[in-house]
């Protein structure tokens, strides 16, 4: 046999994966960078929160997975509702609401400033959460609280990073950042301090974190990272989404459809996909494949199994 | 109540040997102001590592079944002094003082004193 010596191929062209993502990095959200560097003022509405900006800097934030500042002040007592009701709606164009409680002596400034600057934080770690719409800026647009300590938009992004990747570390499963919460059995579980038993007491199978937030007067960030902790620790796990609740019930009767539809033309795949789906919905069950011990497993409760279960899903999240 | 610019800079300034000093919240690790600190020494690394010391400490005492609370820890390195206050009141709850010393010119006791006293006045 003659070996014959060929020129060897050439190299394919690589595209350099680390100059590549800096090139395209444009911030958190290239929106809120351009309008940091054109100094704007209005609000920037993304899919899970809203940006206040004056020149710039952002000066209020708001999402509807982070209790506002209101709910944050007036739950533990800081202030009263009614004061806070009276000064938002006296507020206009040249005194914000923050001016009047100041001024009114109800809220010490620097009070205002911390509870205000960790609400801030809070809500735009939803509202730069990666999205699948566009954003929208209206420009001139004004926030009734008024300017309280504006935030530049690179700090921001920092902390919104940092509190990612703090996430992650603790467990990196997100999961549980959205759906309902249900408890589950453990074989040692730590002891755990005086927050975590609070949130732990109120979790019941039906409230997602945010709704718990909301319910303890905390802000929402916290109780995520509480919430993996206690996932971590084999106490919390999120409940299995149903075909009529959880977070994706927006499309609820395509979706359904399309599942039934799939299940049928390749039952395996689906299964695979969807294995909690498969288990609660008894129409898809009909045509997967009959419900056995992958079904029991998924509903069991023992401590043992349920320990190998976490620590698969740990490292497959990893 | 002071706002928290004015509390962070009486504490760089009235503390002898201060060189930096932050106001963080420690269930985020986040720093709410940070004074001081400079080129080689990032406040924010620092609020954020910190948070991990006030956390461990605290579980630890929950776990001893301790009633108290903690008022400051006290780090020493060879040639600095940390030393963390917790914040106390309502509104308070959840942050601490965190500030860096100069060991060479700094008096701990007075530092101690004077930190507490900011921390009074912070209160909310």
């Amino acid at each position: 046999m003659t070996v014959v010596d060929t020129t060897p191929p050439p190299r394919l062209p690589v595209r350099d994966r680390t100059a590549a993502a800096e090139r395209a990095w444009g911030g958190l959200s290239p929106m809120l960078t351009r309008l940091a560097a054109e100094r704007a003022s209005g609000v920037l509405v993304r899919e899970l929160g809203t940006l206040y900006l004056s020149e710039g800097r952002v000066v209020h934030a708001e999402s509807p997975l982070a209790p506002g500042l209101d709910t944050l002040l007036t739950a533990h007592g800081t202030l009263t509702a009614e004061a806070w009701r009276d000064a938002v709606s006296r507020a206009d164009e040249r005194s914000g609401a923050a001016h009047l409680l100041l001024a009114g002596g109800h809220l010490a400034e620097g009070a205002l400033q911390l509870c205000h600057l960790g609400a801030l934080y809070d809500a735009a770690y939803f509202a730069l959460a990666p999205s699948s719409a566009p954003g929208r800026f209206r420009y001139g647009v004004t926030h009734r609280l008024g300017p309280v300590l504006p935030v530049p938009v690179a700090a921001l992004e920092r902390e919104t990073l940092r509190r990612r990747d703090l996430l992650r570390r603790i467990w990196p499963d997100p999961r549980a950042d959205s759906a309902p919460l249900a408890r589950t059995r453990t074989t040692a579980a730590p002891k755990l301090t005086a927050r975590q038993q609070a949130l732990l007491e109120r979790i019941d199978g039906t409230r997602t974190a945010a709704e718990l937030a909301r319910e303890l007067g905390r802000q929402a960030f916290h109780t995520l990272a509480d919430v993996r902790r206690l996932a971590s620790a084999g106490l919390v796990a999120p409940r299995p989404p149903e075909a009529t609740t959880g977070p994706v019930a927006t499309d609820d009767g395509p979706a359904a459809t399309d599942e039934g539809r799939a299940a049928t033309d390749d039952g395996p795949t689906t299964a695979d996909e969807r294995p909690a789906a498969e288990g609660t919905g008894p129409a898809v069950s009909g045509a997967g494949p009959p419900p056995g011990i992958t079904e029991r497993i998924a509903c069991t409760t023992d401590p043992h199994i349920t320990l190998l279960k976490r620590l698969r899903d740990a490292l497959e999240a990893l | 109540m002071a706002n928290t610019e004015t509390c962070l800079k009486e504490a760089l300034a009235s503390i002898e040997g201060a060189t930096g000093v932050a106001l963080v919240d420690y269930t985020s690790g986040m720093a709410l102001g940070t004074m001081g600190g400079g080129k080689t020494f990032d406040l924010n690394v620092a609020a954020a590592g910190n948070t991990d010391v006030v956390r461990a400490k605290m579980r630890t005492m929950e776990h001893l079944g301790l009633k108290g609370q903690i008022e400051d820890i006290l780090i020493t390195l060879n040639d600095q002094y940390h030393l963390i206050r917790l914040v106390g009141g309502r509104g308070g709850n959840g942050l601490f003082l965190y500030l860096v010393l100069d060991n060479k010119r700094a008096n701990l006791a007075m530092a101690r004193h004077q930190l507490k006293r900011i921390e009074e006045d912070l209160e909310v």
